[in-house]
């Protein structure tokens, strides 16, 4: 199981109060009951903090906790495979 | 007019003081203001204030909502959820239908707003938040108290600045003897204290300016009396036709026995000073619950420490009440809680009716000379009161007086 990104837990659990237990690698916005609203703002957030900017639509809501780390950890690294993404 | 008495039969209540209507009466008759230097208001010309603490109000709120409520939203859902269980009701059990929710403010989300306003000059449209509107919108209080709540009868915010939370309970009491609806969740909230509203009440020239202990600076109806200290909170209540209550042996706190509202229609901020407009109010108020002047036993005043606002309501309470009743102003303690003030003030009258018992007006050794008022100081005053009457006169002129009696 790959793990988490850490903003990813940190936002979820802070900002939305996801319980941690629920936060898996394997769940997703729509299992953890974030709607399109707060996904939108998790984005946002995820923008503001790490420069990392994705259609929350397309990417984050049926996206897995795994996949969106995946996306992020190669964004931050600067990885162009991944600059399709979007 | 022949129409069905209406009850109080849930209070909830998020203050300076407490996080819920107990906490909130004890720190009330203790008589201390928690005023305090507030981190966020560095560089202010007013950098202090009462605020509600002690609590997590996103882990008290719950579920993954709370990013897209201001602060003002948070208090007023805490305080709805509070008031629907002391009512004995759970909405899961009720016909949603029949259920208003009338909750009032007076800025709204001004500091969503500003928020909002700094992310998009500094950062652009892309750092501002999908929620930025719901942090601002003033109805959203009574929306996410709807959603919580399953309520989908009839749902709206009055906005009367700081007389909000009596004119709230004046719509809602209109709301269930039309027929509208069967219950109520009526109320107001308020958090304003950020920067540019402090700073907008700090030019005013009507807040009080720092000097010396901060808990002593709201001094309602003193002769050294310096304006207003900024408070904010929730209070709502759940109102229901007295017939209603009994059917369901719910046992009501008190009886919302009339209301009556004016306009000074005079200056924004300066009340009308022969007090004549604010008298009509309170005479409108009487007229509709059917009382006299004399029948009124206790007046929990608007009292905001402000020179010329305090003068106008001593000479108002004086003339229209000549037999004296004890006098109380929780702004003292509380600072002024604003939109929410209102409902705030609302409620506590209604602990005086149950309780028997009027809290002291922090700060007053004595009112200033001038003020013929019997002023309760130092000690809360012990002595059964059956019927009382609460004011409230907001920015604009809007003047509103709610009469509360025992069941």
């Amino acid at each position: 199981m790959s793990a988490i990104h850490p903003k990813i837990t940190d936002v979820l659990t802070n900002t939305f109060k996801v319980p941690a237990a629920e936060i898996l690698p394997g769940s997703t916005m729509d299992s953890l009951e974030m709607d399109s609203l707060a996904v939108a703002e998790f984005a946002v957030i995820i923008k503001e903090t790490l420069g990392v900017e994705a259609d929350s639509d397309k990417l984050y809501k049926d996206a897995t906790l795994a996949d969106i780390t995946t996306f992020i950890d190669a964004a931050v690294s600067g990885d162009p495979a991944m600059s399709n993404a979007r | 007019m022949n129409r069905p008495a209406v009850a109080v039969t849930g209070l909830g209540m998020i203050t300076p003081v407490g996080n819920d209507t107990d906490t909130t009466w004890d720190g009330v008759c203790a008589g201390v203001s928690p005023a305090r230097t507030v981190p966020e208001l560095e560089g202010c010309a007013i950098d202090f204030a009462c605020t509600v603490s002690g609590i997590d109000l996103d882990e008290a709120v719950g579920g993954r909502a709370a990013f897209r409520m201001g602060r003002y939203v948070k208090f007023a859902v805490l305080a709805a959820r509070e008031a629907v269980a002391d009512a004995g009701l759970d909405p899961a059990d009720w016909d949603g239908t029949r259920v208003a929710v009338v909750v009032g403010t007076s800025s709204g989300g001004s500091a969503g707003l500003t928020e909002q306003a700094v992310a998009l000059d500094r950062r652009g449209p892309g750092a501002t938040s999908p929620a930025g509107i719901l942090l601002t919108i003033p109805n959203m209080p009574a929306a996410e108290i709807a959603i919580r709540m399953g309520a989908t009868g009839p749902s709206l915010a009055p906005c009367t600045a700081c007389s909000s939370g009596v004119t709230a309970l004046s719509v809602a009491r209109d709301l269930l003897v039309t027929g509208q609806c069967d219950l109520a969740i009526a109320g107001a909230t308020e958090s304003i204290v950020f920067p540019v509203a402090m700073t907008g009440f700090a030019r005013s020239g009507a807040a009080a300016t720092r000097d010396g202990d901060l808990a002593r600076l709201c001094r309602p109806f003193a002769a050294d009396r310096a304006g207003l200290v900024m408070g904010e909170g929730a209070a709502v209540m759940v109102l229901e036709r007295a017939d209603d209550a009994r059917a369901r042996a719910a046992v009501p706190r008190a009886l919302l026995a009339g209301t009556g509202a004016t306009t000074d229609a005079h200056h924004p901020t300066s009340p009308h000073p022969s007090g004549a407009v604010a008298r009509a109010a309170v005479e409108a108020a009487l007229r509709d619950a059917d009382w006299g002047a004399e029948d009124v036993e206790h007046v929990n005043a608007h009292g905001t420490s402000t020179p010329l606002g305090d003068a106008t309501e001593a000479a108002l309470i004086s003339r229209a009440y000549p037999h004296r009743p004890p006098v109380t102003a929780p702004k003292g303690v509380l600072g002024h809680c604003m939109g929410a003030a209102g409902a705030i003030e609302a409620g506590l009258t209604i602990l005086t009716l149950q309780r028997g018992v009027v809290p002291p007006i922090a700060n007053l050794e004595a009112p200033a000379p001038e003020f013929d008022i019997d002023c309760v100081t130092e000690q809360p005053r012990h002595r059964p009161v059956r019927r009382a009457v609460s004011h409230s006169f907001g920015f604009g002129g809007h003047n509103a007086v709610v009469a509360l009696q025992r069941p």
